[in-house]
């Protein structure tokens, strides 16, 4: 769809010829003249504006009455007066209106310093009040949330929460209950407000009514200051500002970049930045002695690092995942080829497609950017959770469905969270996205055979739906990284360039976007993090003698489990936690002679496996780059200084490769960056100056040309398997939710989220089963177990079940379709 | 000349029988066979003015229902909700098929394929009659081109504010929503979408018949037609009357409603309203039209004329406009929410003796600040009569003040009339 195209007006603001873009609201064209007109309802990103603070009232001749400036788009010739005395009076009423039930509570308000009404009042106000009655009184402060306190006597009512909650996040939860001057904000039957984008309200809010109770009595506005990085917990990669007093991170604000989040974070972005001070945090060097890991100095645990893995040389396997950045990936790489002779490294979860198939899905020709997904004809969400996986994209694509008319189609294997916002959703059996990509190749194609829809578990006549859906000029998929994980994920990755093909996706508001599974998924892969792939998806030669080529995620447990290989290395990563099936992993991870790990909380494979322990800046601390999932080089920058006897990852990189014999020494971080760039092709030329405000989308550079990977024509696809056929067991999927996350667990705020191991069933298959909702269950296939309790979903189709990864699901999966039992416990 | 009222009281009018045995929905028949452009030039013809309480002309709202072919609505609102206005309870419970077929016409006229009568919820009764009135005009294939739903309303003031109506209508809050876009354009469901009142709608069926040229010989030039006025307070024979524009408005009180009691006198009016500015014994000789009204810095609103004798204090009579519209603010704009409450405040503390004549200056400022600023008229509805009161009765609102005052701190009290508590039985 194409973007709206700016063109401007010219208009007169208190006698100033005034530029401003056509159709923008008079508010924000007189901004294009320097003209401030006080605003409080009046937020963009909500909507369409609904003139309800009546705090922007000004004059426009030839209308008789004031006109709300928040709602008045500007005109060619318009005349408009912001400061005649007949706009001051009104502006000063409405402040006078609004100031006479509000406590003036200042001194003791965290928003204080930082409030719109302060600097409204102090602007734009009498600066007196003939009120003389008694205020409106609440009961105060309450709970809104866990995460967030209401004080609804500094309650304004502008509305833009309970707008936020409606329109924007979709949650409905919040809602104005009584009326008149008894108004006041709530959910509908006073449950908390608890939800994935919650925080929001906090930073919409222009009074001090809704407070973060993390935050709250923490700090003064001029007691801080602001640091602008980069949220590294999960692929949405959000701008964000770190609040900082005396070296702590208190708070942690949206940096609104929309390229990447439109000025949203969700809670675990928000309230997740208390792991960085957590007491669970890793801040020194540790060495298992005796069966458990001992603080010691870093002499001795680099020594005894450099001489387990210089032992293991030829038999290291590497993983790496969520908040590791190109130039540590691209490190330890380097680290684990050049120094150690092994090439079995992944930072993916389960392997995936060749490096052919892989470089082709992630060329600039074929990239969408996150503001495609909101100007797009169609968008099809596929194999993925956004809220879960990406959750800010979430928000894009309900914004893009509301406001720009977009036509969403859902095809996944659990029930999503969109199916609400979607013309057309689809499911197919959990595993089976290979033979659904296959079918819905074949229904583009126009084969009017439905053995694929069926091998896929998948209705036929929803695939020729979707098929007829995407009949559009501009499409983009969102595509997770589960659908080419395991050993078909070549076939599944070359399915999807297919349907690419067919649907001549351009990377021109049209095109594919991929969400991975860490944090920095992307950008790992194109650090050469991969075991078929080296630097901008180079070729690599195959490293070690005698080995059958380099191994994957999947490979490597079953190294490690077999003893083909006898060292693990981590960046910042536990199998245990994040990668499929754990049965091989528990093995591997026991078999192993060393497991050297970079972490900053030891999660359970490290802390009974780990052998030394490094302990990891937070995305606090930490310099470098990471890759957003459409490209974007985003630059993280350190806001506080690191505690204990935390070091740079780079640093300590480099200090064991010295001690390996490798030269990677360098004298600043920035350096490690310049010389990434240049060992990346399609990065070469990048500064961190230029990545510094909002970093940069490589694909849309000349460097990008460097990774010219035409989509090949649709061609002939293998035929996938069929998906297994229940019987009377259920088909297992699993999924990763949102709060699945170490940071999660330790921030004291976030804890009460901590996904428990529910498998969500379909009423039908629970009553078969005779399992009632909350009922304990055991899950099973073959002789592993997991305990879980029941979750009934209307929506899961019958035959199919879903457990959370790292809560039980994980256990039982290993990258292909399986089928459980579940039984009550 | 009766029109709307025309053999009102005849029995069994709400029967489909006994409407058509008088020739109803001959209008709906003749109008059918008309083109739309030719039913809107009727009534265009006609010079009606909505009958709500804006009095903007029919015919050029319905002009702005865009053609085409699409989902349009015809709302009827009948939420009367104003203190002192029940003409259209009357038109509903006694004659519903008029208001059926009054709606007939005018969805033919726009293209309506949608109908709704949103009606308040007190109004539980007429609902059934008219329920049942448009189930016989239904099943007997009247209504073939229009699909017509009675909804009721859970009892708001504001629903009967258009855009509240309409979002109430769709299931929401009601709150009224920013103007533009109109309703015309962006209505119900964001459809194009023509409200009118019950009077005005049930007018519309004696247009087609008179002829709307015709129809425009009756009343003034700019306020055509007739009008069902509703008269109550101080008066001896409250009621609705079927007048033609244009009457004097002293005919109106003293002729048809009888006047204030014997030995009283009429202090102050109200001509359209709770919501319309009071007017005093001196504006009795107006006649009672839209632009006279107007032009005595009132309005004839939805033609509710309230009458308060001298035996009343106009403190009070504050009071209760106050308190009304404070409890009936949605609190959605700040002007209103604030000011409605406000103004209440002070007027209960000057009735408590707590104020000193200065705070008159306050409350008189407080209504500018509310007049003109609001997002819909709701909190005009109660600065323009508490801002009418102190400009014309100000010399008794500083006595009242000083009484009260002299009462509370138990200094001698003047002249004042003694309250009533403390008449010796």
């Amino acid at each position: 769809m194409p973007r709206p195209e700016q063109r401007f007006v010219t208009l007169t603001i208190d006698g100033r010829e005034v530029e401003a873009p056509e159709n923008s609201m008079l508010v924000d064209g007189a901004k294009y003249g320097d003209v401030e007109i006080p605003v409080f309802c009046y937020e963009p990103k909500l909507g369409p504006p609904v003139g309800a603070c009546r705090m922007c009232l000004v004059e426009v001749e030839g209308i008789p009455k004031l006109q709300t400036a928040c709602s008045t788009p500007v005109k060619d010739g318009m005349v408009v007066h912001t400061q005649t005395e007949r706009v001051k009076s009104a502006q000063e009423s409405v402040v006078e209106f609004l100031l006479i039930n509000h406590p003036l509570d200042c001194p003791v308000c965290d928003k204080g310093g930082e409030c719109p009404l302060q600097d409204v009042s102090y602007g734009w106000g009498g600066g007196k009040s003939r009120f003389i009655e008694p205020k409106r009184h609440f009961r105060k402060p309450l709970e809104l949330s866990p995460l967030v306190a209401i004080d609804r006597e500094r309650c304004i009512l502008c509305y833009r929460c309970v707008r936020y909650s409606q329109e924007v996040a979709e949650d409905h939860q919040l809602v104005l209950q009584e009326r008149g001057n008894h108004s006041y904000v709530s959910t509908f039957d006073g449950h908390p407000y608890v939800a994935p984008f919650s925080g929001n309200i906090v930073e919409l809010c222009p009074v001090g009514a809704l407070t973060s109770r993390v935050y709250r009595f923490r700090a003064r506005p001029w007691d801080v200051e602001d640091a602008g990085s980069v949220c590294t917990l999960c692929p949405a990669q959000c701008n964000i500002t770190f609040t900082v007093r005396d070296d702590r991170a208190l708070r942690v604000l949206s940096r609104d970049n929309p390229d990447v989040d439109d000025g949203w974070l969700c809670d675990k972005g928000r309230f997740g930045y208390q792991a960085i001070h957590a007491d669970e945090r890793v801040v020194s060097p540790m060495v298992r002695e005796g069966g458990s890991l001992r603080p010691v100095s870093w002499e001795r645990a680099l020594s005894e690092a450099a001489s387990a893995l210089a032992r293991a040389r030829g038999r290291v396997g590497a993983l790496a995942g969520d908040g590791a950045t190109n130039e540590e990936g691209w490190l330890v790489s380097r680290l684990l080829r050049e120094a150690l002779e092994s090439g079995d490294l992944d930072s993916r979860l389960a392997g995936g497609p060749s490096r052919e198939t892989a470089r082709t899905l992630a060329a600039p020709g074929l990239a969408a950017t996150v503001p495609d997904v909101e100007f797009a004809h169609s968008v099809l969400v596929l194999d993925c959770e956004p809220v879960d996986d990406m959750p800010i994209l979430d928000l894009r694509i309900r914004k893009g469905v509301r406001r720009q008319g977009v036509r969403l189609a859902v095809a996944t294997s659990r029930p999503s969270s969109l199916d609400r916002n979607a013309e057309v959703s689809v499911r197919y059996a959990p595993g089976a996205g290979e033979a659904f990509v296959a079918a819905l190749d074949a229904a583009l194609a126009g084969e009017a055979d439905d053995s694929l829809a069926t091998a896929a578990g998948a209705d036929p006549q929803g695939i020729r739906d979707l098929a007829q859906m995407l009949r559009a000029q501009d499409v983009v998929v969102v595509w997770g990284e589960r659908l080419t994980g395991g050993p078909r994920g070549d076939q599944a990755g070359r399915a999807l360039l297919n349907v690419a093909a067919r649907l001549g996706l351009s990377g021109d508001g049209s095109g594919l976007l991929e969400v991975p599974a860490s944090a920095n998924g992307r950008g790992l892969c194109e650090a050469g993090f991969l075991p078929d792939a080296g630097p901008g998806w180079s070729e690599v030669v195959a490293a070690g003698e005698g080995s059958a080529g380099p191994r994957d995620a999947a490979g490597i447990a079953r190294a490690l489990a077999d003893g083909e290989l006898s060292a693990l290395y981590l960046l910042r990563t536990d199998p245990l936690r994040t990668h499929p099936d754990r049965p091989t992993w528990q093995a591997g991870l026991e078999r192993a002679n060393a497991v050297i790990a970079h972490a900053s909380v030891l999660t359970e494979g490290l802390r009974e496996h780990a052998t030394v322990v490094f302990p990891a800046e937070s995305y606090a601390e930490k310099e470098g780059t990471v890759t957003h999932p459409d490209g974007r080089v985003q630059r993280l920058r350190p806001a506080i200084g690191r505690p204990g006897d935390v070091r740079a990852e780079w640093q300590v990189i480099g200090d064991l490769a010295k001690r390996l014999g490798l030269d990677l020494d360098f004298p600043l971080a920035s350096d490690v960056s310049a010389a990434l760039f240049e060992a990346v092709p399609f990065y070469s030329g990048l500064s961190l100056v230029e990545l510094a405000a909002h970093g940069v989308r490589w694909p849309e550079r000349e460097a990008a040309s460097a990774l010219d990977a035409p989509v090949p024509e649709p061609g002939q696809l293998e035929t996938p398997p069929n998906a297994p056929s229940p019987n009377g067991a259920l088909r297992l999927g699993t999924f990763r939710p949102i709060w699945s996350a170490p940071e999660v667990e330790v921030s004291p705020a976030l804890r009460f989220l901590t996904p428990r191991a529910r498998v969500e069933l379909s009423p039908q298959d629970a009553q078969r089963l005779g399992v009632a909702q909350g009922a304990t269950v055991e899950v099973a296939h073959d002789e592993t177990v997991v305990t879980a309790e029941v979750a009934l979903r209307s929506d899961v189709p019958p035959g199919s079940a879903f457990l959370p990864e790292a809560e039980g699901g994980a256990a039982l999966t290993h990258g292909e379709p399986r089928l459980v039992e579940v039984r009550p416990a | 000349m009766k029109l709307l009222f025309d053999r009102i009281d005849q029995p069994n009018l709400n029967r489909l029988d006994t409407y058509r045995e008088r020739g109803g929905y001959e209008s709906l028949r003749r109008a059918l066979a008309m083109s739309p452009d030719e039913v809107v030039a009727e009534i265009d013809a006609s010079g009606l003015r909505g009958r709500g309480g804006a009095g903007f002309q029919m015919g050029k709202k319905a002009s702005f229902i865009p053609k085409g072919d699409m989902d349009k609505y015809l709302v009827c609102n009948a939420d009367e909700s104003e203190p002192g206005t029940f003409k259209d309870r009357e038109l509903m419970q006694k004659n519903p098929h008029q208001l059926i077929e009054g709606m007939g016409i005018a969805a033919h006229a726009t293209g309506c394929n949608r109908a709704f009568v949103y009606i308040r919820g007190e109004y539980d009764y007429v609902a059934d009659i008219l329920e049942a009135s448009l189930r016989e005009a239904q099943e007997a294939g009247l209504l073939e081109h229009v699909i017509l739903v009675v909804h009721r309303g859970a009892g708001a003031y504001i629903c009967g504010e258009e855009t509240a109506l309409l979002d109430s209508l769709e299931g929401k809050r009601g709150n009224p929503r920013l103007k533009p876009p109109f309703p015309a354009n962006q209505g119900l469901y964001q459809g194009p979408t023509l409200i009118n009142n019950v009077e005005t709608l049930s007018t519309v069926p004696h247009i087609i018949r008179m002829g709307g040229s015709e129809y425009a010989k009756l009343g003034t030039e700019t306020s055509t037609g007739t009008k069902i006025v509703s008269v109550s307070g101080h008066v001896q024979r409250p009621g609705n009357y079927e007048i033609e524009l244009g009457m004097s408005s002293r005919d109106i009180i003293f002729g048809l409603a009888g006047g204030p009691p014997e030995g009283r006198r009429v202090k102050l009016w109200f001509p359209g309203g709770s919501s319309s500015p009071v007017l005093t014994e001196e504006h009795l000789d107006l006649a009672y039209d839209f632009d006279s009204m107007a032009q005595a810095g009132s309005m004839l609103g939805s033609g509710s004329i309230i009458v308060v004798d001298d035996t009343t204090p106009v403190l009070d009579v504050a009071k209760w406009v106050a308190k009304f519209y404070t409890h009936e603010s949605c609190g959605k704009c700040t002007p209103c929410r604030e000011g409605t409450a406000w103004t209440l405040a002070m007027v209960e503390r000057m009735d408590r003796g707590e104020a000193t004549p200065m705070d008159l200056e306050i409350m008189s400022g407080v209504q500018e600040q509310i007049i003109g600023h609001c997002l819909c008229v709701l909190g005009d509805s109660m600065a323009m009569p508490i801002a009418s009161m102190v400009k014309h009765f100000r010399e008794e609102l500083e006595e009242h003040i000083e009484t009260a005052r002299a009462r509370r701190e138990g200094l001698p009290v003047g002249d004042a009339p003694v309250p009533p508590e403390q008449v010796a039985v």
